[in-house]
């Protein structure tokens, strides 16, 4: 779907590039781009886009080439929901999208039948007729949604499509990408700073922070990482003799009052027990870390705190696990 | 609670649409329909329009009626005549078309900056010179369409009424219509460029009616303080005067041919330059 081989964008008045040395290739799917404010995401969607040509490196979108000159038709086959409002205040939505339509290439009649379509398929056909100026950010939202769909683009950019929902809002929109991408095989690229949003409808991740990527993989893989994350609880602790011992299990994260952070060497916890049978120790709780995605995220943007999950150095592919640049370039 | 469609239907054909320039010109002409600003200066048109299909006809009953005669020796003193009359068709409105220009032009470009859409329609198949020329087309074609009955109905009117005799010349339209396209192509340009200098449409129509009277006022005092007519040839409304009288045959009183060639190309040079600059893609902030 996506490839780019250290790809550079720079700004003309900046001092250093926005994007530096990314190399990435992405498989059809939902990729939750994750990353900070600034960290380049919304730079990397403009390229992407074709919008800025990159300074530096190659890459392709459904298999043209960065900065070509089809890049402007290659905008008729993507979908793009920018993260500010973009909506023209005194018209409908109905107007406003079947007007997006026609931009992407549909006839005029096609569009306001496919206007009429796409909003209800957002739920938005009760108030199609309205001026958008009245709507609510959750209705505003999914006109920007709609506008991106009206063309049945073959991927989609979401720019932080969640901003400004309350949680049932942003259950909702969530739900909608994930039918984007399940019934009509569209597919997604989520950029967000809100990992729960990521976590919840992304098959692949993408960390960026200053412009650079910080990790990459996919969500399985990071998944499986996750499930080899135990917590073990002893009864004393661990004397001189057994506590390096542990390395047999897996990777020691953390250490304290007889409390051990371990990245399993497989995801099997009875192991454990079979270990501290073996070198006599008393284990008496395991706890599985499941729900330390955060820490993935904390880790890849902060390298000074210890290792939390072996990231990986490849770039993402759809069953591996996330990589993690030291270089912060992907290599 | 939305209720939400079963599924979406695969897509039509995208091959089908319009070039983008058109469609984003459609757009802008449902915008201004909906604005309803044509209310006020299509009563004051119609109404000059009326005056000037009265006054062919007057002069028409003027010529072949010989009780009327005398009146049509006291009206040469008085009116335009000859080639001063064909101009004189098209300059009373010129004035008015500047300040429905500001309004509707002043709004063009502005109004995508202030919503933002403008980065939108770049994320789609448009490309920069698409949206320049549907700005630059909108804003020139309006004048351009209110002008064109002013030009044309006269002139039927008088080939009706006394063939190839009549007041009105029968090329009339061969002068009058590039002369209107030139007038209309330097207030278009001027407005979408002062309208790309601005962030919302009201702060267009200040930088729109701005530089068309702070250039006349401006070039007023260097042609006082110089004593060169050729300032007056950057005066945009002088210019917009002048091409009729040129095309028609008669001097302009201010300008010439020389500086109203190259004030009108300065203008629509310099305003379509700066359009340009402040709509290209780098500017879009996503």
């Amino acid at each position: 779907m996506i490839t780019f081989e250290n790809l550079e964008v720079r700004y003309q008045a900046a001092p250093s590039p926005a994007l530096r040395g990314l190399t990435l290739s992405l498989e059809r799917g939902i990729v939750g781009l994750l990353g900070p404010n600034g960290a380049g995401k919304s730079t990397l969607l403009k390229a992407l886009l074709g919008l800025l040509k990159p300074s530096g490196g190659s890459g392709t979108v459904l298999g043209v080439a960065l900065g070509a000159p089809e890049a402007a038709k290659l905008r008729g086959r993507i979908g793009y929901m920018p993260e500010y409002d973009a909506l023209i205040e005194d018209t409908s939505a109905y107007e406003q999208v079947a007007f997006w339509g026609e931009l992407s290439g549909l006839a005029p009649e096609a569009a306001r039948d496919r206007a009429h379509e796409v909003l209800y398929f957002v739920g938005l056909d009760e108030s199609r007729y309205r001026a958008v100026s009245g709507y609510s950010t959750g209705m505003r939202q999914r006109v920007k949604l709609a506008q991106a769909l009206v063309h049945s683009p073959e991927l989609i950019f979401l720019d932080e499509p969640t901003n400004g929902l309350d949680p049932d809002g942003r259950r909702r929109m969530l739900d909608l990408v994930l039918r984007v991408h399940a019934e009509l095989g569209t597919g997604v690229i989520l950029a967000s700073h809100l990992l729960a949003d990521v976590e919840r409808v992304a098959d692949q991740l993408v960390i960026l922070d200053q412009g650079e990527i910080k990790a990459a993989g996919s969500m399985a893989g990071l998944r499986r990482a996750l499930a080899r994350r135990v917590e073990l609880r002893f009864l004393d602790p661990l004397d001189a003799a057994q506590e390096p011992a542990l390395t047999e299990l897996g990777t020691v994260l953390e250490a304290r009052n007889g409390l051990y952070d371990l990245e399993l060497l497989e995801a099997d916890p009875s192991a454990a027990f079979r270990w501290a049978q073996a070198h006599g120790a008393t284990l008496i709780q395991v706890t599985p870390r499941h729900d330390r995605l955060d820490e993935v995220l904390l880790r890849a943007l902060h390298p000074a705190l210890p290792p939390a999950s072996p990231l990986s150095q490849n770039p993402a592919k759809p069953d591996s696990e996330p990589s993690n640049s030291s270089d912060g370039n992907g290599h | 609670m939305p209720i939400y469609a079963p599924t979406l239907p695969p897509a039509p054909d995208l091959s089908q649409g319009h070039p983008p320039a058109l469609v984003l010109l459609r757009f802008d002409l449902a915008r201004l329909w909906r604005q309803k600003i044509g209310r006020f200066f299509g009563f004051v048109f119609t109404a000059i329009l009326l005056v000037q299909t009265g006054w062919i006809y007057a002069k028409f009953l003027m010529q072949t009626n010989q009780t009327l005669r005398p009146l049509e020796e006291y009206s040469k003193g008085l009116f335009a005549q000859g080639a001063d009359f064909q101009a004189s068709l098209l300059n009373p409105t010129m004035y008015l078309l500047w300040f429905l220009v500001a309004l509707v032009g002043g709004g063009l470009v502005a109004r995508d900056s202030l919503y933002r859409v403008r980065p939108l329609m770049y994320a789609h198949p448009v490309a920069p010179k698409d949206y320049l020329l549907a700005k630059l087309g909108f804003a020139s074609a309006l004048p351009f369409t209110i002008l064109l009955p002013f030009a044309l109905l006269p002139w039927a009117l008088s080939l009706a009424l006394a063939g190839v005799h009549g007041p009105v010349w029968v090329t009339a339209p061969l002068r009058l219509l590039p002369a209107m396209a030139i007038s209309s192509m330097l207030m278009g340009s001027l407005a979408v460029g002062a309208s790309s200098l601005a962030s919302t449409p009201r702060a267009g129509i200040g930088w729109v009616l701005g530089l068309v009277l702070g250039a006349g006022t401006l070039t007023s005092m260097l042609h006082g303080l110089t004593g060169l007519r050729l300032f007056d040839g950057l005066n945009p409304v002088m210019l917009a005067e002048a091409w009729p009288q040129l095309l028609v045959g008669v001097q302009h009183p201010l300008v010439a041919w020389g500086p109203a060639l190259l004030g009108t190309a300065f203008h629509i040079g310099l305003w379509t330059f700066v359009a340009s600059r402040r709509t290209r893609p780098s500017e879009a902030v996503i």
